[in-house]
Parts: C-alpha cells; structure tokens; sequence
C-alpha cells in the first residue's frame, strides 16, 4: 500500500503544482516558488542518476569478467575505458594540467580524438543503411508505395545541386513547387497532425499518471 | 535466375560498397555545383543581419558531436555572421558530450579572426543537466542557472553578463540542434519569452522543423549540409558545407539510380512470373 | 472588458465557490479526482487572494487563460469517459496492427528458441514516451514470463534502468514465474547514443532475437537499429512519437506504432475501461480541434474581422 500510495501522492502534487504554476505569474507567492525549487531539485537529482549508471555499468562489467562470461576481455576494455576517462577529468586541474576536463587534459584529448571520431563514423553509417532501406523499401506494389517512391525522387534531387539543376530544364518552376506543395503543403499538414496527435497522447497520459489512474510504470495496474 | 532478379535480391554489402565509392570520388574529382538559397534559409540570414549592431545574441550548441558534419559549419558561419555584426554572443550547450568543449573551440577560433575578447564579445555558459529545467530558469535569470561560465568563472566577473539577465535581454536565438531540444526552445522560450528564434538542424529534423517556420514561430530554418551552404553561401564564405554538397548530390544519385533499377528489375520479374503462371 | 471587470467577476465566482466548498467535498456525488482538482483550486485562490485586488501585474497570467480553458474542456473530456468507461458504457477503439501483433511475434520468438530485444527508447525517464515504453515493457514482460521466453532489454539512462527494472520484475511475479526474472534482463549500456546503437547492434547480430520492439524516444539511431534487425531477421515492432523518425521504422519494421498510437498502446494492451476512456476523451479533443480548423479556415477565408478574432484566442501562451 505504502509503495503504491506514496508515489501516486508525489505524482499527482508536482504535477499539479507544476500545472497550476504555468498560470501563475512566476513571482507568486508559494506556488510560484514550488514550480522553480522543483525544477532545481530535477537538476540535482539528475546529477545523483549519473553516478547510477557508471556504477551499474561497472558492476555488469566486473560481473562478466569474473565469471568469465563470453565476450569478458571487451569487458576489461569497458572498465579501463570508463577509469581512464572518468579519474583524469574528477582530479583539480591545479594538480596537473593533464587533469580536468579543459583544454590539454586527457580527458579532452580523449574526447576529440577518439570518441568524437567514433560518434560521427557511426552516424555516417547511417548514409549506407539508408541506401540499402531505400533500395529494399521504394518499391512501387501498391499505389501509396508508388506515391512515396514518386515523391521521395522528387525531394532527392530537390535536396542536392545538381538535382535541383536538373529540375530546373523541367516545365515550370519544379524546385519551388516541391518547396512549395510538397515540404509546406502536404509534409508540413502531416508533421502537424503527428505532432498534434502525439502531443494529445502525451497530454492525455500525463493527465492520468497526475490522477493516478495510470500506474504502469511502476509495475502496477 | 537471371539478371533482374539476381539484382533484385542483391546483398546489401554491394549497396553499402557502391555508397563508400561514391563519397571518395568528389574527393579526387571536386565538382563544384553551384547551390540556389532555400526561402528558409535566406530568411535566417536576413533575420540575423538585420539585427542592430551590439545585440546579444545566444548561440546554442545543442548538437553531438556525430553530426559535426551537418551542424558545426552552421556554427562556425552563424559565429562569424553575429561577430561580423559585432553581436555579443553567449554560448551554452543542453548537450554534455561534448557541446561545451565544440562551443569553446569555435568560438575561440572565430573571435580570434574578428578579434574578439572573451568575457567582453563572448561568454560560454557551458552545460547543466535538465533542458527544461534550464530554459525555464534562464527565464527568470541565467545567473540562478548558470552562477559560473564553463570555467567556473563567476558570471558578475564578466562583463558582457553585466548586462544580461534573462531572455529579455537576448535580441535572438540561433539554435542548431540535432535532437528535441529544438522543440523545446520553440515551446518553451519562443513561446513564453517571445524570443525571436532561428533554428538550423540536421536533415533528416528538417521537414518537422517546416511547421514552426509556418507557424511563424522560427524566423528561418537551416536544413542539413545544404541549409549550411546556403548560409556560407550568403555570407560568401564557402566551407565544408559547400565541399560536401558534391558528395550529397554524387550520393542521392546513386540512391535514385538504385531505386529506379530495383523497380524495373521489381516489374521485369513480376512480368516474368505472370507468364510463366499463365 | 477590463482586467478589472474581470476580477470582480473572478472575485464573486470565487465567494460563489467557498459557501459550497464543504458540501462538494463531503458529497459522494463527485470523484476523488474532482474533488482534488478543487483542493488544487481553493489552493491557488487562497495564496493569490490579495492579487485580485490589484489593477497592475495580476498573479493570474490573462495571456494564458485560453490554454487553461484548453487544460479543462481537455480534463473534463477524459475524466468523463473515463466514468463512463467505470460504468461500463461499451467504448469502440480500432484495431491497431503493431499491439495485435505484439503476442504473436512474442510466440514467434518462443517457438524458435531465440530471445525478446525491447528497447524502451533512448531518452531520460521524464519523457512522455519513455513512460510509454516502460508501461508497455510490463505488458510484454508479462507475456515473455508466460512464454518463458528470454528478454533482453538495453537502456540508456540510470533511471529508466531502475524502473525498467521494477516494471520487469513486478511483471514476472504477475504472471507467476517470479524464479524465472533476472536483474540483467534489464540492463544499462551506455549513455552516449551511438555507443548504445553499437551495443546492441552487436547483440542482435551475435543472439539474432527473433522479435525486436522498439517503443518510445528514438532519433538517428532508429534506422541504425531497425536495419541491423532486418539484416539479422527479426520480426520488428517499432513505434515512436518523433514524426522525423516515422519514415525511417516505416520502411525498415513490420509494423510501426504512430504518434498518439504509442500512448495508446498501455490502454489498448491491457483492455482496462478506466484506461480506453482516456483514449476517448483525446480522441474527443481531436474531433474538437478539427472543429476549430475548418471553423477557423471558413472565417479567415471568407470574412475579415471575425476571421482575425478568432485567431488572436489561439495566439501562442
């Protein structure tokens, strides 16, 4: 009972308390004050959850290693990745300048030598999953497949130079067209409709975990 | 099976292959296309040039470090756009990998070739945890938020933020973000503060991004590399943005040829089974 | 009207609303979820008392009470199907193909041997569509622990760790099988984005899960996910409220969950009345706002003064 009513409580008067104060003027007595003491608390408590992560993520590691689970030396790899990264950069700078996160640390040399190429080549990869999609996917079975196949041709040379150029020898203004009724006509009505029915969705959900109706996320209900 | 089939079935490996050749050729064959300026894109760079001289002006890091490629000449030619005007710029970052460290490089670089001080023309606010948090707070004041910058420096120690005490003395906001924290500055700042609003985003968030430029809530919008090029385009300072435009033009080709091939074999095999049935 | 007309009438409502505020409390006529909205309310008035008195800066933010009319009619339409619902009014919802999918691919998984991948999106526990991933974690967790099929659940941040963890384990005790739940059923991978991806891209391509279900926040690294599981053979049950990343699950997933349909799927999945009429009242407030577009195109296009009007009620709050 305790472990259901106590969050349900906490649920609904933050909740509460956050939407009465969208209506209030921010220097309101009380309430006013609880809307921005509440938004500091996220920002604390946020900082706590970090620490959550590295340790479970070190606890799984060490686990595995111990237990010489398949795959344990990348294991070893993760927890030497995260100690060397995490150690340097919580010690003073005034230490060493090899400390910190600034520039010159070894954290910072870390960051833009490994991981941040690391980060862009996965994103790059995406370039090649998209052709492979594209090529699986744009087939004209149906109708609609036809449309989508017909106007994401149109958008892929609308995007790029050269395809605009080419557009360009065709009747009529075609790129402005496609600016025109493809992106702000039919694109942007869709994009609204989503976002009005996820918004709606989003709002109706907050509505019932506020009241409590909603309990799933605790595993209850 | 014959030739269409085979091509229809054909493993993706090929696909990723014919892609890989594709981007290395504009680096042996640089092409050059010339590139039109999008509406959006031009209504940005008007936005921004018609700001009075002095404003001050967020810049916003608010992209990882993997879209570097498509964000990073929009911050380097926005950075050198609001410095040509003699805007004072205050940097900050929703993101903690690495916005901070990509703020401070760049805007270092930069304002060394406008010959700007740190602390006068410019000021990195650096990151703190809880974006909603934090464009609610900077509402009311950016010191409660950020009581240093991203050297611990007190922000009463530096005097551009003398000046500053929440969006009310922002002129505008040029955002470049490549994930919800461009919604959440539209719903939260432009629509609490009324804080004029720029946003210039990856590709692939652009066609969201078309319903707040109609729905006047951002003044323009930057799309991907090409919303990047338009901008170094109209600033006459062509960078990687305009390079790389060659290898997105090569890279769509290849794709719309693929596609069209897939549908003919799709047909020519469809066809083939329809007679063989009857 | 003035701002100062208004408040007397505010003034006069609200003394209207304290003579009868020991009645509503103790009737049995309105609902607990009534009666708080009220507490909330006397609250606000109480503690903003001396503002009504004020002709300058009021505590009540005017530039926003078409927002808050908003919030009632939108309240108001929930709470009253959701009575309804609790009174057994039968509610029409459509079918929708990912949820009636969902027990199927999970007996697919079952059948051959091969784990459940359910990733509840990559963002932080305060977003609306991670709560969403989570409810439906428990539905599916309910549904694996039936099967005795393995779950593998990758998360991204330290919090959605711990209530992917709760949800998984209170699901499993549910259905009876309380022995067979693991801690690292639910487990966290990495805080970066593309570190995540590469993780559990490596798994699906060393386990092959023969059901992969993507629910909540999801951004580049959607098609990252979904075409590595094509390549591997999963069948692929995605859905996401980001509509930039719609196309890219739509193309690569068997079925694909959008919008609203994400949000809907708690509801939908557990079949509860309570919970189908919050579906109805957002679905009432849909119907409302088409309302007002065709209201709003018929008098901006055909008239101009009323058409202006009618615009500046819905100027952003």
């Amino acid at each position: 009972m305790v472990r259901t009513a106590i969050p349900v409580i906490v649920a609904f008067i933050t909740g509460a308390a956050m939407t009465v104060a969208f209506f209030l003027n921010e220097k309101t007595p009380f309430v006013g004050q609880i809307s921005e003491q509440l938004l500091d608390w996220l920002i604390i408590i946020g900082g706590f959850t970090l620490l959550l992560g590295v340790v479970s993520i070190l606890r799984v590691s060490w686990q595995s290693v111990q237990r010489r689970r398949e795959g344990w030396v990348y294991k070893i790899a993760t927890i030497v990745s995260v100690l060397v990264m995490a150690i340097p950069s919580l010690l003073p700078v005034s230490w060493s300048p090899l400390f910190g996160r600034f520039e010159g640390s070894i954290y910072d040399w870390l960051f833009m030598n490994l991981q941040s190429p690391m980060m862009a080549t996965m994103f790059a990869t995406l370039a090649f999953y998209i052709a492979s999609a594209a090529y699986r996917a744009f087939r004209a079975r149906t109708p609609e497949a036809t449309l989508l196949l017909i106007t994401a041709t149109l958008v892929m040379f609308w995007r790029v130079p050269i395809g605009e150029a080419l557009l360009n020898h065709l009747p009529g203004d075609v790129p402005a067209l496609v600016n025109k009724y493809v992106m702000n006509g039919v694109n942007l009505a869709v994009q609204r409709g989503i976002i009005i029915g996820a918004a709606l969705g989003a709002s109706a959900m907050s509505l019932r975990i506020i009241l409590g109706i909603e309990r799933t996320y605790m595993g209850r209900g | 099976m014959n030739f269409w089939e085979r091509f229809e079935k054909m493993d993706r490996r090929w696909v990723y292959l014919m892609v890989g050749i594709t981007v290395f050729i504009p680096f042996l064959i640089p092409m050059k296309f010339p590139i039109s300026v999008s509406p959006e894109a031009r209504a940005f760079f008007n936005a921004v040039d018609s700001l009075p001289d002095s404003s001050t002006v967020m810049l916003v890091f608010d992209y990882y470090p993997s879209t570097i490629a498509e964000c990073e000449p929009m911050t380097i030619a926005g950075a050198r756009h609001l410095f040509s005007k003699n805007c004072k710029i205050i940097t900050l970052s929703n993101i903690p990998y690495g916005g901070p460290s990509m703020a401070e490089s760049i805007t270092r670089r930069i304002a060394k070739e406008y010959g700007k001080e740190y602390g006068k023309d410019f000021v990195n606010l650096g990151y703190k945890y809880g974006y909603v948090s934090v464009l609610k707070g900077m509402g009311v004041s950016i010191e409660s938020i950020f009581p240093t910058d991203n050297h611990g420096t007190p922000l009463s120690q530096l005097p551009l933020m003398n000046s500053v005490k929440n969006y009310e003395q922002i002129k505008f906001i040029f955002e470049v973000a490549d994930n919800a924290t461009a919604d959440y500055w539209v719903s939260i700042v432009n629509a609490g503060y009324s804080v004029p609003m720029g946003i210039g985003c990856t590709a692939v968030m652009a066609p969201k991004c078309y319903a707040y430029v109609g729905a006047k809530q951002i003044v323009g919008l930057l799309g991907g590399m090409k919303g990047a090029a338009e901008y170094e385009i109209l600033l006459n300072k062509p960078g990687t943005a305009f390079r790389g435009m060659d290898i997105q033009s090569l890279v769509h080709f290849l794709i719309i040829g693929l596609v069209l091939l897939g549908n003919i074999g799709f047909f020519i095999t469809k066809k083939g089974k329809k007679k063989a049935s009857s | 009207m003035k701002s100062l007309d208004v408040l007397q009438v505010m003034v006069q409502f609200e003394s209207k609303i304290w003579r009868r505020v020991p009645l509503i409390l103790t009737s049995k006529t309105f609902s607990a979820a009534h009666k708080c909205w009220l507490a909330v309310f006397l609250l606000v008035t109480l503690f903003s008392q001396p503002a009504y008195c004020q002709d300058e800066a009021t505590t009540f933010r005017f530039d926003r009470i078409n927002a808050l009319i908003t919030v009632i009619i939108f309240s108001g339409a929930v709470l009253l199907f959701t009575r309804w619902a609790r009174q057994g009014k039968p509610l029409f919802l459509r079918k929708i193909p990912g949820l009636e999918a969902v027990e199927e691919a999970v007996g697919r998984a079952t059948e051959m041997g091969r784990p459940v991948l359910y990733i509840p999106g990559i963002e932080e526990l305060d977003q609306m569509e991670t709560i969403a991933g989570i409810s439906i974690l428990g539905r599916v967790a309910q549904i694996t622990a039936q099967y005795e099929t393995p779950l593998m659940v990758p998360v991204r941040y330290p919090l959605v760790l711990a209530a992917g963890q709760e949800v998984v384990e209170q699901a499993y005790i549910h259905a009876g099988k309380a022995e067979a739940y693991d801690k690292d059923m639910v487990r966290y991978v990495a805080g970066e984005q593309f570190a995540f991806t590469a993780t559990v891209n490596g798994y699906m391509m060393r386990e092959r899960p023969a059901t992969n279900i993507y629910m909540g926040a999801f951004f580049a690294e959607s098609l990252l996910l979904a075409e590595t599981g094509n390549a591997a053979g999963s069948i692929q049950i995605a859905g996401t409220g980001r509509p930039e990343q719609l196309p890219f699950f739509v193309a690569a997933c068997d079925y694909t969950l959008m919008g609203e349909e994400l949000f809907a799927a708690s509801a939908y999945l557990s079949h509860e009345p309570i919970m189908m009429g919050g579906l109805k009242g957002q679905d009432f407030m849909k119907i409302l706002i088409i309302i007002l577009i065709l209201t709003g195109i018929i008098l901006v296009t055909f008239t101009t003064g009323a058409g202006e009007t009618f615009k500046s009620w819905f100027q952003a709050v």
